[in-house]
């Protein structure tokens, strides 16, 4: 998949990901996963830096946002797949002429943004249950990250789904990655803090840098070209994601249609 | 590569086989072969049916047609476009709907799940915002389309399967146990759709349990049994099978062991079939002889309680019985 076929079906990916959003807004394990989980991750980090000021306060409510934006890939977006053979929907999915990652994508999105409310809330818990003053260090640098995070967050996504789908042992591992990627990423605390042998792990998982952007630019926790070169990585792992995926979707549809699992009877 | 012929679906030796695992410890591949040596030609605006009992291949050669399983060997052309090596041109031209509730968003409204659909298949908005109301009226499911499909009976899911599958006007379709759960009236409703269907020279395969709606509706008939195909004709053609018998139906209740083999063994019994209706059961027996053979029958069937006992023409049905193998 490439920049020139998401611009082909940009209406469609919109479509995709507005209908994902409302038909998750019902299911009460998506509300809890990307929604309430992030948003008492965030009461417990602000009780716990109660007295360290707008900064850490700020972290907080970032890293919780993170979370939520993890646990979203993890669970929603690696098993979309799967929900889709579920519910016999996969099928008809596959025999439409827009390309089924393209429709992977369009989900994707849909579960990256809804997952963004709950930093939104966050930051109205933050500011108005805990009083802090909360002001994002550099916006417009902000802004950037967060769109960048979000296609570096997308694309992780597409490469997650299919490998889950042909590798049912590896999903059977989604539980145990949640927490520590949480960990490893820095969402919570700055990776500083954990043994220097877990730095290399962390580099090579885009929420990692989607954390060192988003808190660089939330707190006054990065240098510019800390900033920049966060931004370079998340843009290379998307671009490596997106060409993945797109061998990874070929390689699952024929087998899978080889192997007749597309339904489920 | 799309070939010349006026053929909508060509279907040449197709044959599919699915592996599987057996035991734990020791574990040994078994082959099992669902479409073995498929051939058939289906001419555009036909409505040609697949008959065949549970098992018979009946959905694995809809699935090869409709791109989502690559078939073991042989061919098969949908508009001319090979089904695995054009798959994408395929799709374009197809819709195909199978039996049952699933493949729907049930958390979204009738309309949602068509302009999702629709969005799918590149179909422009402008053209979405007319065609969804239409298709709609066209199910009758004009007034409903706003509410979610979770609320929705199953003759309405039903038609909204057929909505979906109608959006992007397809020439082909492909109709796997469509009435299969509807109540009476929703499979004569849905019946009704499909003539309307045929009527607008769309093609359509139609695989069916159900013999009368079979004959009602279809062009032609395969019966596939056991992966292969065993007779293709007009349903008027396919009793032709059967027009030297007459079927004697007796009405029983409670049948013991050993009486089933009895009557099977009877040297005028050309085949029996036996239809579980409740507390009764109907034993259909095909044979050249008659009401001459109504004796022998009571006879075998003595100190049973019988109930109707009637002897009558031959019908699709007893000729699928037949050809199958009258081991229902």
């Amino acid at each position: 998949m490439n920049l020139r076929t998401l611009v082909k079906y940009w209406r469609t990916i919109l479509i995709v990901a507005e209908m994902n959003i409302r038909q998750q807004l019902m299911d009460g394990f998506i509300v809890f996963t990307v929604l309430f989980q992030p948003i008492i991750i965030a009461l417990l980090g602000l009780f716990m830096l109660k007295d360290k000021g707008a900064d850490a306060a700020m972290f907080v409510v970032v890293g919780s946002g993170l979370t939520g934006l993890w646990s979203s890939l993890l669970f929603i977006s690696g098993g979309s797949i799967n929900f889709e053979r579920w519910t016999g929907t996969l099928e008809p999915l596959v025999a439409v002429p827009t390309p089924f990652e393209v429709i992977v994508f369009g989900k994707n999105l849909g579960n990256v943004v809804q997952s963004l409310v709950s930093m939104v809330v966050g930051y109205f818990i933050a500011a108005l249950a805990f009083g802090y003053k909360l002001e994002i260090q550099q916006p417009l640098l902000f802004a950037v990250s967060i769109l960048l995070a979000i296609i570096a967050f997308i694309s992780f996504g597409l490469v997650i789904a299919p490998v889950f789908v042909m590798n049912p042992n590896v999903r059977a591992w989604q539980n145990a990655m949640e927490f520590p990627v949480y960990i490893l990423c820095g969402f919570l605390f700055p990776v500083l803090l954990l043994p220097a042998w877990t730095n290399p792990v962390s580099w090579l998982l885009p929420p990692y840098w989607a954390a060192v952007a988003l808190h660089g630019t939330s707190t006054e926790g990065a240098s510019l070209n800390q900033i920049l070169f966060a931004w370079g990585m998340l843009l290379l792992f998307s671009v490596m994601d997106l060409f993945i995926a797109s061998r990874l979707f070929k390689l699952m549809l024929y087998k899978a249609r080889a192997d007749a699992t597309l339904g489920m009877e | 590569m799309q070939s010349t012929t006026m053929n909508a679906i060509e279907v040449s030796h197709l044959r599919r086989t699915f592996s599987s695992q057996i035991g734990v410890i020791k574990r040994t591949a078994k082959e099992v072969v669902a479409v073995d040596d498929v051939s058939f030609r289906i001419e555009e605006g036909e409505l040609f049916g697949l008959l065949g009992p549970n098992g018979a291949g009946k959905t694995t050669t809809v699935k090869m047609l409709t791109t989502l399983l690559i078939p073991t060997g042989g061919s098969a052309s949908v508009k001319g476009f090979d089904v695995v090596a054009w798959a994408d041109e395929v799709r374009k031209r197809i819709g195909f709907i199978f039996g049952g509730e699933r493949g729907l968003y049930w958390r979204l409204s009738g309309i949602d799940n068509l302009r999702y659909f629709a969005s799918l298949y590149g179909i422009d908005p402008d053209v979405t915002k007319k065609r969804i109301p239409f298709l709609l009226d066209m199910v009758g499911l004009n007034g409903r389309g706003d509410e979610k499909v979770q609320g929705y009976s199953r003759g309405m899911k039903q038609r909204l399967h057929v909505a979906r599958t109608l959006l992007h006007e397809p020439d082909v379709l492909f109709l796997d146990e469509p009435t299969l759960g509807l109540d009476p009236v929703g499979a004569r409703e849905f019946r009704q759709v499909i003539l309307n269907l045929q009527s607008e020279k769309k093609t359509i395969l139609l695989t069916t349990h159900y013999m009368f709606e079979a004959d009602a509706l279809c062009d032609r008939i395969a019966i596939i049994n056991h992966g292969s195909i065993i007779a293709i004709d007009t349903p008027g053609g396919l009793k032709t099978h059967v027009r030297d018998l007459n079927v004697v139906e007796v009405e029983t209740f409670g049948i013991p062991d050993g009486i089933v083999e009895k009557l099977r063994a009877l040297p005028f019994a050309d085949s029996l079939s036996v239809e579980d209706q409740g507390q009764k059961q109907m034993l259909l027996i095909q044979t050249s002889r008659g009401a001459e053979a109504v004796p022998d029958v009571m006879s075998a069937l003595e100190g049973l309680k019988v109930g109707r006992v009637i002897v009558r023409e031959p019908t699709l049905e007893d000729a699928y019985v037949r050809l199958v193998g009258g081991k229902a």
